[in-house]
């Protein structure tokens, strides 16, 4: 009986299927914006409003045809677009959403690090894809998404320790459990700095350099067709789902919030949406609003200002959380 | 299972955009589609920057000698199942350009074509139309059947 619990919550819900429809509904969420943003309609014809148009972009790429380029090398563009998804889906099975993770008890002292760790073989595994395609545009964006990756990943992570000091703690669920004050009060200049941060992880605007269509043609998407592509769109809009679920539980207080009547799991699952749906939203007007920068801005930007940037919003988190907010509180 | 697949297709027709020789009048009206005005987006036809992604092949102007081997190479690396539309006078037939020694005709010298679009260049209006009707042609053979007799 527990079995079948665990199967139900891992493939169903919260696990794979509702991320799933939640990850093409956000999807559906920033093309809208993105239309609104230039004065258009956006999606306006599949379903009510186009809300099925992601679905119908992910039906579409699967019943085309697979071509395998003469020169790519088979077995790595095979796989390499599915493992990169499985591990951003794996990542978020860890994440808080109806209070508890798709696997209950999967939550271990250190599984922030654990997430994090996820993140960057998944981004390796898109690395790999692009690279297996041997098309001069894929290698380029390939090589791109590493290079960008060099530039944030150390900020990134020093600046999800800000929230974890605060709650004493590198497990997921206690930081988010920890936050009776959402620690976006506690320490706004973290989270400034780490929605900063994900616009690069998430390859958005102004960090959109390696798959940037006028420079690289599709970047390390160019030579993939049918499903591997469908896959590969799918990675790109999960691990917006995951950047923005990681702001939420590191941030904005996790899926908790008031429970009015009946179940709190339900509550949970409430808050938990139409958290990930406000810093999705908020994400999405950051790439609305900025240009693409030149790789080696991107790279002058990450380790002359973001990194020494985070280390001083740790080092003032520290300052505040051991001598004013102990006198405050 | 293929009712779902034929909606899906039409509900999200990918478009790359070729120009084969064009004086960038029909470019204008392509670019203009996909802007607030005309906004293609709203039927899911995105602008894709790879032919590998593409479902729709739009090309414009008429072909020349040194761009019909590239077109047929464009054309080869899409992914079935394909379509193309030739969208102005040049493309349809070679329109003033018809007979010259640099070019090799309208686009259906070199690859099938879908759907016509004339005009010098067509309205963005047309160029809405005759994709529409290019995909209802998919959802039922025999209205596909009905716009070859009116031709």
């Amino acid at each position: 009986m527990l079995d079948f619990l665990l199967i139900f919550r891992v493939l169903v819900f919260p696990g794979f299927t509702f991320i799933l429809f939640f990850t093409l509904f956000c999807d559906w969420v920033e093309r809208k914006i993105e239309a609104r943003m230039q004065n258009r309609v956006g999606p306006a014809v599949a379903g009510p409003a186009g809300i099925l148009q992601p679905l119908a972009d992910f039906i579409k790429l699967l019943t085309k045809e697979e071509i395998i380029p003469r020169d790519a090398k088979k077995n790595i563009f095979r796989i390499a677009p599915i493992i990169a998804f499985s591990v951003m889906v794996f990542a978020i099975c860890f994440l808080p959403i109806d209070g508890s993770s798709a696997i209950s008890m999967s939550g271990f002292t250190g599984d922030l690090i654990f997430i994090m760790a996820l993140v960057t073989v998944a981004n390796f595994f898109l690395f790999m894809s692009g690279w297996a395609s041997s098309n001069p545009y894929g290698g380029i964006g390939a090589a791109r998404v590493l290079t960008q990756f060099l530039g944030y990943d150390i900020p990134l992570f020093l600046l999800a320790l800000t929230p974890a000091f605060l709650a004493g703690s590198l497990t997921i669920s206690a930081i988010a459990a920890s936050q009776y004050l959402p620690f976006i009060l506690l320490a706004p200049w973290g989270f400034v700095l780490f929605i900063i941060a994900l616009q690069a992880e998430l390859e958005k605007d102004p960090f959109d350099i390696p798959h940037a269509e006028s420079e690289v043609v599709g970047g390390l998407e160019t030579e993939y067709c049918g499903g591997k592509l469908a896959f590969l769109h799918l990675t790109r809009d999960v691990q917006i789902v995951l950047g923005a679920a990681l702001v939420v539980e590191l941030f904005l207080g996790g899926p908790y919030g008031p429970v009015f009547f009946g179940l709190p799991a339900f509550w949970y699952s409430l808050w938990f949406v139409l958290k990930v749906l406000a810093v999705v939203i908020v994400t999405e007007y950051v790439t609305c609003l900025f240009a693409r920068l030149r790789i080696d801005q991107v790279l002058t930007a990450n380790w002359r200002m973001l990194l020494p940037l985070s280390v001083l919003s740790l080092a003032l988190t520290v300052a505040m959380a051991t001598y004013v907010y102990p006198m405050v509180v | 299972m293929s009712k779902l697949a034929t909606w899906a297709r039409l509900k999200s027709p990918w478009v790359l955009h070729f120009n084969s020789g064009a004086c960038n009048g029909c470019d204008i009206e392509v670019v203009a589609l996909l802007t607030p005005r005309f906004d293609v987006e709203r039927f899911g036809i995105k602008l894709e920057p790879s032919p590998r992604h593409a479902d729709v092949l739009l090309t414009t102007g008429a072909v020349t000698k040194q761009c019909a081997e590239r077109l047929k190479r464009i054309y080869d690396q899409m992914p079935e199942p394909k379509f193309v539309v030739a969208i102005g006078a040049c493309a349809c037939s070679g329109g003033v350009f018809k007979g010259n020694y640099t070019v090799a005709g309208g686009v259906d010298k070199v690859i099938p074509v879908n759907a016509y679009i004339p005009g010098c260049p067509p309205k963005p209006e047309a160029i809405i139309d005759g994709v529409v009707k290019l995909l209802n042609s998919l959802k039922a053979p025999k209205t596909e059947a009905k716009v070859n007799d009116s031709k």
